[in-house]
């Protein structure tokens, strides 16, 4: 649109391009990861643009590590959740283990 | 010598005099003609051996001018400029004149010289189009004095109580061949039948004699009915009196194409009258945002003639505000934008050259969700931080700095870009007040909102048009500055709300989508609201509340949301949709009216839980609708989508469906520009594609129906996939291999999620 620097959507999407023969040679599998990280980036484009940093790649980096780990810790904590449920349902077990007998 | 008031319409030149001629409505409701003198100034500097030739040139022409050494201020120097002015005694001979002089003497600097005349008007007597005023006339109509009533700026202006007569032909003439001509003009109906000609002739004029409209409103008449006029009549005033001015003739206009914010745009050929205005709602500027009312409202702040605002992009009537105020204060106005943009290291053009803030939503569905806007939040800014031309980057002694971008704003004094926005600021906000203080069903509701429309277009394009490499007071800083403290005040918004405990889903350049549990009711946003504007210092309004809304993700890569595509309903029942089928202009009637009959059945439910039990009524409409397309009862028009030929056909390699459909119409003789939209409707067989403007009528049967089917499905999809249901769900349900509304999974709620999902689709 008449801009003299690209969108900060764009800078993903070249990025993205730049390692084309990159993701080729991966495995299907690893290929769908690194899509998502891909769109990672992609879902933090306003961070991005505040960020207005030279080397846009580190940005883009730091975008999905971020995705990453808040995956990461949105694991953990269902985990502890889990946890939590089946400590409550073993102690639940017992206690009716210990009635029947 | 006579005085009466009434409203001033327009003015233009005569042919035989060169001065003025200005068209009134009386109080009385006469419409008269009036004359006036009027001269033109205007302005050169340069090289002194050079202002010497041009002065020995003017002097020689037979044109009578008369010529003087001036000092003028210039917006952007300290120091008043010494400039060679020209006076040129009728008005008629400016632009002719001056067109001789840039060929003779490209190297001079021209001020003031390309001002249209109906601005300079404006700004000599503080007269606008459709102004309340009054007038002295002398002998033979020469008006001694004109003085204006009322302020444009005011809200309560007395109407002028316009003639409109309304023509169509029967059916679009660039489809099929029309027979007849449609006319309406208050409680009359008239029905002229095209052939033969003479009669149809006689008939019109008697038509357009007795209404004697002031205002010629038509569908195509630029393109199609005034040629075909002019064609029957020759052009003959006693024939055929279409302007009211018989000395003036019809203005004609060549179409034209060109570029505008990356998209090709093309303009038909436009025919304009005078002693009376015309407008054709189809080749008019965004005719169905705010109407021929909008147009008025538009006319009269910017000071252009009603039937170039109708035409032209709002930044016109911008450009036309900012030279009324600077003529008024004696400024120049540059002929050409002298001020490039200043140099910047590469750092500083990375901070500064950026929009505003669009982030990506949390993709689902979410209740009671709070969408807070800043009212006109760039003109806001503009005014609150003095942005403009001169105070940028200038040294003084009050000095603002632009938040994240390496740029000073002098606060010494208010700038020239505010003292053009601020009246129009104030106007649009009190239209605002006005209407959310009236009863929805008001009289005055539509007009104060298409000039409140028309007001805001202006707004936009005043931010706009700073950025613009023509605009005569632009600069690519005040775009900058003006984007920077967006982004930095829908951020402080963003922190003030998440600081109370609010979640903020969607970021969109001027709002904010939050929600917050037991947060339901508009005044439980209140403090939210109160806290921001204490943060921000600018204006924030309440859009209103949402019962449920759904931000949706990306149709390339479901695993990203898209800002600003979203449906929702608001607590009031009305439905509110961005960037979905059935608000974009490549999506046919049929399918649109699907998606909304959806979204309205959908909107009945008043929480996320209460949607699923309407999914077997929605799947019912799906099954009716795909039954009607598939006997054929659909008719062909609602089948037609529109599509924009972005470049000329034979430059396509792998063409689009327009550019088949274009492809088509050439080779039926029909010429297609780029820019030009194109109807086509998709049929079976080789072709895929047939373009409705042909001669030819489409075959019902050879409607492409698979592919229909299958955007319908797509377009369902969009507004159920929240609820779970892709486009393959909603086909199992409408072939009836699945139950009705059954999902396949359980879809919950964001807000009822302990832990939040980033994506959709890792569900």
């Amino acid at each position: 649109m008449g801009r003299t620097l690209a969108t900060t959507t764009q800078l993903i999407l070249n990025e993205q391009k730049e390692f084309t023969q990159f993701r080729r040679a991966l495995r299907r599998s690893d290929q769908a990861a690194f899509d998502e990280l891909f769109a990672y980036a992609r879902q933090h484009v306003a961070a991005i643009t505040m960020a207005s940093h030279a080397l846009p790649f580190e940005t883009i980096l730091l975008a999905m590590l971020l995705g990453e780990h808040s995956e990461n810790r949105r694991l953990r904590t269902a985990l502890d959740l889990l946890r939590e449920e089946v400590s409550q349902f073993q102690r639940t077990v017992e206690t009716l283990e210990k009635r029947d007998v | 010598m006579s005085e009466n008031t009434g409203w001033f319409c327009d003015v233009y030149t005569h042919p035989d005099d060169g001065q003025l001629t200005l068209w009134v409505i009386s109080d009385e409701g006469s419409r008269e003609l009036l004359r006036q003198r009027f001269s033109i100034t205007f302005y050169a500097a340069g090289k002194n051996e050079r202002l010497r030739e041009l002065w020995y040139f003017l002097k020689r022409q037979a044109i009578p001018v008369s010529l003087g050494r001036d000092e003028r201020r210039d917006l952007l120097s300290p120091h008043p400029l010494t400039v060679l002015s020209v006076k040129v005694k009728r008005p008629s001979d400016q632009p002719r004149l001056f067109k001789r002089i840039t060929q003779i003497f490209p190297d001079l600097d021209f001020y003031d010289a390309d001002i249209p005349l109906s601005a300079r008007y404006a700004a000599t007597f503080n007269v606008f189009p459709l102004t309340r005023c009054r007038w002295v006339v002398g002998e033979n109509g020469w008006v001694h004095e004109i003085i204006p009533l009322e302020s444009r700026w005011e809200l309560d202006q007395t109407p002028p109580p316009l003639r409109v007569l309304e023509i169509q032909p029967d059916t679009e003439p660039f489809h099929t061949r029309p027979k007849e001509l449609i006319a309406h003009s208050g409680r009359y109906d008239w029905r002229l039948p095209l052939y033969p000609n003479r009669p149809f002739l006689a008939c019109l004029a008697a038509v357009i004699s007795r209404v004697d409209p002031d205002l010629i409103l038509s569908d195509w008449g630029d393109t199609w009915l005034f040629p075909f006029f002019l064609r029957l009549s020759h052009g003959r005033h006693d024939l055929l009196p279409l302007c009211r001015d018989p000395k003036r003739g019809v203005l004609y206009k060549a179409k034209r194409t060109y570029h505008s914010y990356g998209q090709i745009i093309h303009r038909g050929q436009q025919i304009l009258l005078h002693g009376r205005w015309h407008i054709d709602r189809r080749n008019a500027m965004m005719f169905s945002d705010y109407g021929w009312e909008g147009i008025m409202e538009m006319a009269q702040v910017s000071g252009l003639p009603v039937q170039v605002t109708a035409r032209n992009s709002p930044g016109a009537g911008i450009t036309a505000m900012e030279m009324i105020v600077a003529l008024r204060e004696e400024l120049l106005v540059p002929y050409h934008k002298q001020q490039a943009e200043q140099l910047k290291t590469a750092k500083d053009l990375i901070e500064a050259d950026r929009g505003g803030l669009v982030a990506a939503p949390l993709a689902g569905l979410h209740e009671a969700v709070a969408e807070i806007d800043a009212v006109s939040l760039y003109p806001s800014i503009i005014r609150h931080f003095n942005l403009s031309p001169e105070t940028i980057n200038n040294s003084g002694d009050e000095i603002s700095l632009v938040p994240a971008i390496n740029l000073k704003v002098d606060q010494g004094r208010e700038g020239f870009l505010p003292r053009v926005l601020s009246p129009l600021l104030d106007k649009r906000i009190a239209i605002k007040h006005l209407l959310a203080e009236l009863h929805p069903r008001d009289c005055r509701c539509s007009l104060l909102k298409a000039r409140a429309s028309a007001l805001k277009w202006l707004l936009v394009v005043a931010f706009g048009y700073t950025a613009y490499r023509l605009a005569k007071f632009g600069r690519i800083e005040i775009h900058q500055a003006i984007t920077a403290y967006a982004r930095e005040i829908i951020l402080q918004a963003k922190e003030v709300a998440e600081e109370m405990g609010f979640e903020v889903l969607h970021m969109y350049i001027d709002c904010i989508w939050v929600c917050k549990p037991a947060c339901v009711r508009p005044p439980d946003f209140q403090p939210l609201l109160n806290a921001i504007v204490d943060r921000t210092s600018l204006p924030m309004a309440l859009d209103g509340v949402f019962n449920w809304v759904a931000f949706l993700p990306s149709r390339i890569d479901p695993r990203v949301s898209v800002p600003n595509r979203y449906f929702g309903v608001m607590q009031g029942g009305e439905i509110k949709v961005r960037g979905i089928e059935v608000r974009r202009r490549d999506t046919p009637p049929f399918i649109a009216h699907v998606q909304l009959e959806i979204l309205s059945k959908l909107a009945k439910a008043r929480t996320v839980k209460e949607m699923q039990a309407f999914l077997p009524e929605i799947v019912a409409i799906l099954r009716k609708k795909i039954k009607e397309l598939r006997e054929g009862r659909v008719q062909p028009s609602e089948l037609v989508l529109r599509q924009r030929l972005s470049r000329a056909v034979a430059d396509y390699r792998t063409p689009s469906p327009a550019a088949q459909a274009a492809a088509q119409l050439e080779a039926g003789g029909k010429t297609v520009n780029a820019g030009e939209t194109v109807r086509l409707i998709f049929i079976r067989g080789e072709d895929r594609v047939l373009a409705w403007d042909l001669p030819e009528q489409p075959d019902p049967r050879r409607v492409d129906v698979e592919r229909y089917t299958h955007l319908l499905l797509r377009a369902a999809s969009t507004v159920l996939q929240p609820l779970g249901a892709d486009e393959q769900v909603i086909q199992a349900w409408t072939n009836g291999s699945v139950p009705a509304g059954e999902l396949p999974i359980e879809f919950p709620l964001w807000q009822n999620l302990k832990i939040k999902r980033l994506h959709v689709a890792q569900v």
